[in-house]
């Protein structure tokens, strides 16, 4: 596929509902290091760069009008996917429901990788799902750990013919000079760090990506510019170079409100700029060490966007630390009840896509879809039947602080009081098929009963080192819109 | 078919008791089952059956013969398994050895130790029995899933937290009075209401503890049993379910406590009027409400006025748990369905001492397993 046939033809966006404000670690810790940057998103403690990625790419299918099953190519990118070896691309794959047959690749290395990704999508046949996905970490005391933000980009990249509102990528361009020591994270570490030498990353930054976008026919006339955004500082001082004004830069960064969103940062800011109407807009993922790539996308219509990014809910500093685990001690030893990793996973289609039987005998649902007809007993087997992710709370507690079973210890650890409930959702054809669910609750009350609820992808939790992730639902009232 | 009848009942008390294991404590239920029976020789027992869950997975395999054997009760062993109805099961495996002719005098108890556990370990062992693949990992827990039952309940009737705290309350006020209790202090209305939450909305006063302890029944035939200051098991009755919630068509009954109520009821042909006094599986308050009404000592929906109209107090005109209930006698998983039959023999036998319920001649012994997954029902009826 030559350039001028791929386009971008619709994007999504996710960040955390929670904020941390600047003022808040101002408070906590006498200074607060990351510039342009008033709050940072942080991830609730179920949520991670998978998690995520599925809610940014399901967004970003939506706003195409794709379904997941036909969509060719998963291009995933990040720098913070829970495993350093395993790929995540699978886990995305089967939360998002992509079929077996799709050609996935993993991009990481540095915050950079999005442009990889985008590369290899603008490159492939069919439709390619892009998602750049990340939660940096760093020191709470220095500029890279209070800077650390949250948030997932995805782009669905399909042939433009036969679609009005697209962007074309007009150009694209790369540039790699080399940086050593401006932002690098070790290998078993978990936080970013640097040199700490000002003047030194702020030219490795400012090279690379003029460099990028020199390499294309420059960047005049856009409208929009979403630049790799560090901090809320970094791109603003590059814009002078680039000749392109505030304004544009402006509206193509969210880092003022999310802080650093690492490799999702550029992608971001994209969702911004197209979402506040933009039709000419550059694209610059950056990453330390250092590379950049540069995109120019054209649209004449609006392109389609949707985005779950503005905060809702702000956090203490304590508050903020605790949900990121530093008061987290992990599972609890012991025994006794035990769902294996091949056992679970014979269950994704029910814990990842709600998959639901109906009776080949009575026609009546169950879920799990397995066994025993709950309604007539026959053992006819089940047709399968894909619930909607909205339901309504049949019955439901809320497990108080030090109550969860083992495998909740930590997430409860992590954001205290969560809801259990047995909710009844909507089957596509009419009816309902009970399902038991976790509520997340993000500090609100417990739905009541009678209360819609939607679905939501999240981290059920952590064993034997292998995580699990399944749906999870929050009242359909406490949504963020 | 000849009868079956208990000749004979004894329990240690439920607690805490970090110098037992569950074998002497076994051993212990044994020697007062068999010392209660006046002049029994327990070389005439011909078999046992023993229910456990095996909290803490001290002797998962052969846990029956690792407490026969270690009272001295050398005979052909049966653990079951159903939970918290673990005994209420062995007692009626008993009742169907003895039936047969299979059998004369069967063993029939229950045992657990739970206290032991460290508070990671115990988190491991209290959800054993909830529908561990997808109820579980949901995060609920025990005292979660009746709190949904109970969400349901308040939402459906007219009930009120406090109609829940009646229940441990009058529990309570009993267990204070049983010697053999393991919570043996009485709380008030506002106590049971007031107290922290649990899992909304049970707090804790709505909550049984975990207890050692173990319980021991004899079963014998009629021929046997004349010797012996004995009860008839008029009726026993068993059923399943679903054990998740999810899978089930209501939240606010367990409808396997009404199948087992209604397979005993049609055995001993009786029916709900006829009951006396009742040992009901009260693990958190809601289910006692629940077990008036899928017992049918109620319609649905009027359990609250049962319990403010006093009727199943202690002095009332149908005694619910005397002995305490789970709630304040304690809740040892495996010894409890034997438990509630020990404190019926002793009632309808005159052997309750200072605690004696006095004209009582039919008792109904209601024990679940997790969520409602299994229940049994017994009826017991006095031969003097």
């Amino acid at each position: 596929m030559s350039d001028g046939d791929a386009a971008v033809v619709g994007v999504g966006a996710y960040a955390p509902r929670f904020r941390l404000p600047a003022s808040a670690v101002r408070d906590a810790l006498g200074a607060f290091h990351a510039r342009g940057v008033e709050s940072v998103a942080v991830p609730d403690a179920d949520e991670d760069s998978v998690t995520m990625a599925a809610e940014a790419g399901e967004r970003a299918l939506a706003a195409a009008g794709e379904q997941a099953a036909d969509v060719d190519a998963l291009f995933l990118a990040s720098t913070t996917l829970p495993y350093e070896e395993e790929t995540a691309t699978a886990r995305v794959a089967r939360l998002l429901g992509l079929p077996e047959t799709v050609r996935t690749a993993q991009f990481g290395g540095s915050t950079a990788a999005g442009g990889g990704a985008l590369d290899a999508a603008l490159d492939a046949d069919g439709v390619a799902l892009v998602v750049a996905t990340d939660a940096p970490e760093g020191a709470p005391d220095d500029a890279f750990g209070q800077a650390a933000g949250a948030g997932a980009g995805a782009l669905v990249v399909a042939p433009a013919e036969g679609r009005e509102r697209a962007a074309t990528v007009v150009e694209r361009a790369s540039y790699t000079a080399t940086y050593p020591g401006t932002r690098f994270r070790e290998r078993g570490s978990e936080e970013i760090t640097g040199l700490g030498v000002t003047s030194y990353d702020r030219q490795a930054y400012r090279e690379t990506v003029v460099g990028a976008v020199e390499t294309l026919d420059g960047a005049a006339g856009v409208d929009a510019a979403a630049l790799q955004a560090p901090n809320g500082d970094l791109p603003f001082r590059a814009a002078r170079s680039l000749n392109v004004d505030a304004d544009a830069v402006g509206a193509g960064t969210v880092a003022a409100d999310v802080g650093d969103a690492g490799a999702a940062s550029a992608f971001l800011g994209l969702a911004a700029a197209f979402d506040a109407a933009g039709h000419d807009v550059l694209l610059v993922p950056y990453g330390s060490g250092g590379t950049a790539h540069a995109f120019r996308l054209r649209a004449d219509h609006h392109v389609p966007v949707r985005q779950t990014v503005a905060g809702d809910r702000e956090l203490d500093f304590a508050s903020a630390e605790r949900r990121r685990g530093a008061f987290d001690s992990g599972v609890p030893e012991g025994g006794g009840a035990y769902v294996s990793v091949p056992s679970f996973r014979r269950t994704l289609p029910q814990r990842h896509r709600l998959v639901a039987g109906r009776c080949l005998s009575c026609g009546s649902f169950a879920f799990p879809p397995e066994g025993a007809c709950p309604d007539c007993g026959a053992r006819e087997g089940y047709e399968d039947v894909a619930l909607s992710g909205t339901g309504t709370v049949e019955a439901v507690t809320t497990i108080s602080q030090g109550g969860a079973p083992p495998e909740f210890v930590p997430q409860q650890a992590r954001a205290g009081e969560y809801a259990s409930a047995v909710v009844a959702f909507e089957a596509p054809d009419g009816g309902t098929v009970s399902a038991p669910v976790q509520v997340v609750l993000a500090d609100d009350d417990a739905p009541e009963i009678g209360d819609s609820v939607v679905a939501v992808p999240r981290v059920l939790y952590d064993q034997e080192g292998v995580r699990r992730y399944g749906l999870k639902v929050q009242a359909a009232a406490s949504r963020r819109s | 078919m000849r009868e079956a009848h208990v000749i004979g009942a004894g329990q240690t008390a439920f607690g805490s008791f970090p110098d037992e294991s569950y074998r002497s404590l076994f051993a212990t239920a044994v020697d007062r089952a068999v010392a209660s029976a006046d002049g029994f020789d327990p070389g005439d027992i011909d078999e046992a059956v023993v229910g456990t869950l095996g909290v803490g997975g001290r002797q998962i395999g052969l846990s029956g013969p690792a407490v026969t054997e270690h009272a001295g009760v050398s005979v052909p062993t049966t653990r079951v398994e159903n939970a918290c109805a673990a005994s209420g099961y062995a007692v009626r495996n008993a009742v169907q050895a003895v039936r047969s002719g299979m059998a004369d005098v069967v063993l029939a108890g229950g045992y657990e130790v739970m206290t032991d556990l460290s508070g990671d370990a115990a988190k491991y062992w209290l959800g054993v029995s909830g529908e561990t693949e997808w109820e579980r990992l949901t995060g609920t827990t025990f005292a979660g899933t009746y709190a949904q039952m109970a969400s349901a309940y308040v939402d459906e009737y007219d009930a009120t937290v406090d109609d829940l705290s009646r229940a441990a309350v009058k529990n309570h006020a009993n267990g204070a009075q049983n010697p053999h209790a393991h919570l043996s202090f009485e709380c008030s209305l506002e106590d049971a209401s007031g107290a922290g939450v649990v899992a909304d909305p049970l707090t804790l006063y709505h909550c049984c503890p975990t207890s050692d302890g173990a319980a021991a029944v004899l079963v014998a035939s009629e021929d046997v049993a004349t010797e012996y200051d004995s009860a008839r098991i008029a009726g026993v009755g068993a059923a399943s379910d679903r054990v998740g919630l999810f899978e089930r068509d209501t939240y606010t009954s367990i409808p396997a406590s009404g199948d087992a109520a209604d397979a005993a009821y049609e055995m001993a042909g009786f029916g709900p009027g006829d009951v006396d006094i009742a040992e009901v599986h009260d693990c958190f308050a809601i289910a006692e409400l629940l077990a008036y009404e899928d017992l049918g000592f109620c319609d649905r929906g009027e359990a609250p006025a049962l319990l403010r109209a006093g009727v199943t107090e202690r002095d009332g005109r149908l005694p619910v748990n005397v002995s305490g209930g789970l709630k304040s006698k304690g809740h040892p998983i495996g010894a409890t369905g034997a438990g509630q039959i020990v404190e019926l023999w002793k009632h309808l036998t005159g052997n309750a001492g200072d605690r004696q319920v006095e004209g009582v001649d039919v008792g109904l012994a209601h024990n679940v397993g997790g969520s409602g997954g299994a229940a049994v029902v017994t009826i017991l009826e006095g031969d003097q």
